[in-house]
């Protein structure tokens, strides 16, 4: 079996209508993939029950590797900062690589 | 109870409404799927577009649609800049753009209510009241963002640069005009147009003859959504916010009824300028303020427009305004 890769994981929920917003942020900070998963819930933006625009949430998943990780913070915590409703986790994980030698 | 208010409650559609609302209130695990309750409001804008075009290829746009649009571009304007001056008094600065916007635009199911409503009353309206809806829907936009603007160069200390939103004013021009549901409705209305009376026989299968039930259907998801809102949200408004959200339909009726009047409109359009006026948005502007004026709280603005004055509009509102068109129009 191939070696686990150290690997950082960005979570992110936001409002489905920020999604389009958050994920151009994230692509000029050179990420190139991502997972976005529906969801629902509730917070202090209100009740996101997922059957309107205007009330759904979307979880988005990155992989990505710690330097990237931290200009692509520095880009969410400047939106953070303007207003925009955006919920950052970081965890650490480790990754079953692609193949050997690749790049995330 | 006026008899009006009382044919608009034993409706179908608004009986779905409510029950919509009564199961939500009991906890129920009634739901309508989420891709259903999507496509159903994608059907509702698509046949009010091709029904409304088909019917304005059939009438052209005669000197009083040309008021009506005229009437309905000045409500666009006027709602939001007094809506903001009424709110900047007791609300932070953004909050109120964001408020202002939602209510100088309108919503399309309300508008949809309120033509079946006077189609069961026997009164007529025009093709174009259905471009009047397309019309209003995105100056109340380009209005909040430029106060939005505005609050944040005064917000900011002396000698320091205004904060700037992380949008240009062209990104945001962009969203709003070419938002799904808006574009959906504008291409379906130009569909309708150009196909006219043909066009209409052809799609009424779709559009016409199971409308009603879709939009029974839709009705109930609101009225389902509605109650959730009001039972779930920690969003707690503030007293003012809420006679704002029930109290400003009806006087923005009044002021669209007596301009209506003074401009000699039909009593149909009349009460439909007054139900577009009266109604607020809750997808198409809160997507675009959650884009343009981050600032502003989502939570207010969305249950302020859907669970207080859109259930206030098609229980009460659309009723109400009709009969008060009877008084000017007799």
């Amino acid at each position: 079996m191939r070696t686990l890769e150290p690997k950082k994981l960005l979570t992110l929920i936001t409002s489905r209508d920020l999604q389009r917003l958050v994920l151009d942020t994230a692509r000029r900070c050179g990420v190139g993939g991502y997972t976005i998963v529906p969801a629902s819930g509730a917070g202090t933006s209100g009740v996101q029950t997922g059957i309107l625009d205007g009330d759904s949430n979307v979880v988005i998943y990155i992989i990505l590797s710690e330097p990237r990780l931290k200009t692509l913070l520095a880009e969410i915590d400047a939106l953070m900062t303007a207003g925009y409703r955006v919920k950052a986790l970081v965890s650490d994980i480790m990754i079953l690589p692609r193949k050997a030698g690749s790049q995330g | 109870m006026s008899s009006g208010m009382l044919q608009n409650l034993i409706d179908p559609a608004i009986l779905f409404f409510v029950f919509g609302v009564l199961a939500g209130a009991v906890r129920s695990n009634l739901e309508v799927p989420p891709a259903l309750a999507k496509f159903f409001s994608l059907y509702l804008l698509v046949s009010l577009g091709l029904k409304g075009g088909a019917n304005l290829a059939a009438s052209g746009l005669p000197a009083a649609g040309a008021l009506a649009l005229g009437a309905a571009l000045l409500m666009a304007a006027l709602v939001p800049t007094y809506g903001f001056l009424i709110l900047r008094r007791r609300t932070n600065p953004f909050d109120a753009a964001a408020i202002a916007a939602t209510y100088g635009s309108v919503s399309a199911v309300t508008f949809i209510a309120a033509q079946q409503y006077l189609t069961q009353q026997g009164v007529a309206f025009g093709g174009y009241m259905t471009v009047a809806m397309v019309l209003m829907e995105s100056p109340a936009i380009v209005m909040a963002v430029l106060l939005a603007s505005y609050v944040r160069r005064r917000s900011a200390a002396p000698g320091e640069p205004a904060p700037s939103a992380a949008l240009s004013m062209r990104k945001v021009l962009h969203e709003a005009f070419t938002d799904g549901a808006h574009l959906l409705l504008i291409g379906s209305l130009v569909i309708g147009f150009v196909t006219g009376d043909r066009g209409k026989q052809i799609m009424a299968p779709f559009a016409v003859d199971i409308f009603k039930g879709i939009l029974a259907f839709f009705l109930l998801e609101m009225g389902l959504l509605v109650a959730r809102q009001l039972r779930e949200s920690q969003v707690r408004l503030e007293r003012h916010l809420l006679a704002f959200a029930l109290l400003m339909p009806v006087a923005n009726a009044a002021v669209a009824l007596a301009l209506a009047a003074g401009l000699g409109l039909a009593r149909g359009d009349a009460v439909l300028l007054a139900v577009l006026s009266a109604s607020a948005s809750y997808i198409v502007v809160p997507a675009i303020v959650r884009y343009a004026i981050p600032e502003a709280r989502p939570g207010v603005y969305f249950t302020m427009s859907l669970a207080c004055t859109f259930p206030f509009n098609i229980l009460a509102g659309i009723p109400l305004y009709h009969a008060a068109s009877g008084w000017l129009w007799s």
